[in-house]
């Protein structure tokens, strides 16, 4: 039986767990500046990635990671190797500068045709940047498969992949026939621990880089974001601390307050 | 074909709850409304499903115009089915704005249906205001981790837009009397390539209902803290009406409390009349979930929590202790 081949979409975005000082906005430029933290692999992708690889171990499947960008940094995506992807391919070119989420799924899906056959492909629900959780869905559209949102456990079962999907009441088990796309939330679990020496150990990896002139693609097609303004998102309270000798003499006091404040 | 309609149109797609209407609903509306009154269009809606007759006269009060399609396959929600069908009603009405819930079954639904659209989407919006001269829709809403609030302009309609709950006021007219207009579109099934195995139902709780919600974080202790979350809860229903437990992330990570309660960007957004937040650090992934709520209050052993940002009341202190003599009081109190 043919090898099942698993395509990861990954994007490098500014580590999201980093605190809201870090991300300054250019408001003329219309641009959010990381300022002293690193860009690391989208988290939600990385849950991705570890879904790949749990299926690797159960089927020897090939991974192959994916990313698009304008500046990727090789070094934060090598880590995609060192966790057991296979393959990992860049698609950079400068002219992929705040594409919109439509742009950005018509390149990936150029590129998933051309460079690799493809049995699943998955992405991570959406990204800690803009947030909009669309491109893996557009890009199953585009390619004309099936595809599942918001996964909290894979497996594949013969031809078919099967998933457990976030409802409001739980979950729904479904399955599709591949190949499909499913994009993946964070209840599958986080990526597996890379060690600093297993990072090292593929600091040399080749890694295939295309750019736009590498693919068939429509120049036409490709819109950048709408961005109108950027404002930083920050609400400051005065905040009533409640006093007290003890922590248990605060918690009554605390009702106390609310009582008169007639919030209870 | 019948070619451009006269009238701009806006549409809304209209969200069941239990049978009825789900309360989101209404503030889709006023966002709707706001749009038709600024551009000049009609107000129109979508009701889909099956038996919603009900439903769409009571739609017919707040707009001009009701698209029911009533269908036994469109009882319960499957995307591919809902894409068909409302696609059908986009492609036959030359609709401006279409309006969406940014709920979990839509988050499935608008990408297919923008890309069958051949239409942009901006999703997870909490403002929209139009250029009125240009008429180009501004709409607004957070991004990295709600740390930004980024505003985009869609200048080309037709466009989606899918709107945050709880970021709207529900409508209030409702002298209305909209023209009901059933469709029966043809629904392929053939086209269906997901399969529903089974639906696994755990708790349903309704957060965006309740009016009080004690929620645990991240310093929460095991099975052992969250015991004590669930005491305050039961007491709290002797005031308040509805008091559920939420979480943050870490504590659905973990296992410890089911997703159908998590709060924040990836789970519910809530505004109730008082959020009590024990061993929440806030991270802004939780914060954008919560921020709308009237009342808050954090209790946390670090006085340098970002929650006590955002907080109205702050108690600096061991939640072990605090959180038993908060319940203790509460008990003779109420």
């Amino acid at each position: 039986m043919k090898q099942l081949q698993i395509v990861v979409c990954i994007k490098q975005v500014p580590d999201p767990e980093g605190p809201a000082s870090s991300f300054e906005v250019d408001s003329e430029a219309k641009k959010v500046v990381p300022v002293g933290i690193p860009p690391v692999i989208n988290p939600f992708d990385e849950n991705a990635l570890e879904v790949a690889l749990r299926l690797k171990e159960q089927h020897g499947a090939k991974v192959v990671a994916i990313s698009l960008g304008e500046r990727l940094s090789k070094p934060v995506l090598r880590k995609t190797f060192a966790a057991g992807a296979d393959d990992l391919i860049l698609l950079e070119d400068p002219s992929f500068k705040d594409l919109d989420s439509y742009s950005t799924a018509y390149m990936l899906s150029k590129m998933i045709t051309k460079v690799e056959s493809y049995d699943l492909i998955l992405t991570g629900r959406q990204a800690g940047d803009w947030d909009f959780g669309v491109t893996g869905l557009l890009i199953a559209e585009m390619l004309q498969i099936p595809s599942i949102n918001l996964a909290r456990k894979v497996s594949i079962v013969d031809r078919n992949v099967f998933v457990e999907k976030l409802k409001p009441y739980g979950y729904d088990v479904v399955s599709a026939p591949m190949p499909a796309l499913v994009t993946v939330s964070s209840e599958v679990g986080e990526l597996r621990y890379t060690s600093v020496r297993s990072l090292k150990s593929v600091s040399g990896r080749p890694v295939k880089v295309y750019n736009g002139d590498d693919l068939d693609i429509d120049p036409e097609k490709l819109e950048t974001r709408g961005v109108f303004s950027l404002f930083p998102y920050h609400i400051q309270r005065e905040c009533k601390f409640i006093e007290g000798g003890s922590s248990a003499e605060k918690g009554e006091n605390l009702v106390t307050q609310l009582r008169k404040n007639e919030v209870i | 074909m019948e070619g451009r309609q006269k009238n701009k149109k806006i549409l809304v797609l209209v969200e069941r709850d239990n049978g009825g209407l789900a309360p989101v609903t209404f503030e889709l509306l006023k966002a709707g409304k706001d749009l038709a009154d600024k551009l000049g269009a009609d107000l129109c809606a979508a009701v889909l499903g099956h038996e919603i007759s009900a439903m769409s006269n009571e739609i017919a009060h707040f707009s001009d115009e009701v698209y029911c399609i009533d269908n036994p396959l469109l009882r319960d929600f499957r995307v591919e089915i809902y894409a068909q069908v409302l696609w059908k009603i986009c492609s036959d009405i030359n609709f401006d704005v279409v309006v969406i819930s940014h709920k979990l079954d839509n988050l499935d639904l608008v990408p297919r249906l923008a890309y069958k659209m051949g239409v942009p989407i901006i999703t997870d919006c909490i403002n929209l205001t139009i250029e009125p001269e240009t008429e180009y829709l501004l709409c607004t809403k957070p991004v990295y981790g709600a740390k930004i609030l980024s505003t985009f302009i869609l200048e080309k309609k037709p466009y989606i837009i899918t709107i945050r709950s709880k970021a709207m006021e529900p409508i209030g007219s409702n002298d209305a009397n909209g023209k009901i207009i059933y469709l029966n579109p043809t629904i392929d099934e053939s086209s269906i390539k997901i399969a529903l195995i089974e639906k696994i139902k755990g708790e349903t709780i309704a957060l965006d209902k309740a009016d009080t919600i004690v929620a645990g974080g991240r310093g929460i202790q095991g099975v052992e803290g969250l015991r004590q979350l669930e005491e305050m809860v039961r007491v709290l229903k002797r005031y308040f009406k509805e008091v559920e437990l939420g979480a943050s992330r870490p504590l659905v990570d973990i296992g410890l409390v089911p997703s159908q309660r998590q709060v924040g960007l990836t789970g519910e957004k809530v505004a109730p009349e008082l959020y009590i937040a024990v061993g929440i650090s806030g991270a802004l992934q939780h914060l954008t979930g919560m921020l709308g709520a009237k009342n808050i209050v954090a209790i946390n052993n670090n006085p340098k929590a970002p929650i006590f940002e955002v907080a109205h009341y702050g108690v600096v202190g061991d939640y072990q202790e605090v959180v038993p003599a908060v319940i203790k009081k509460l008990e003779e109190m109420l």
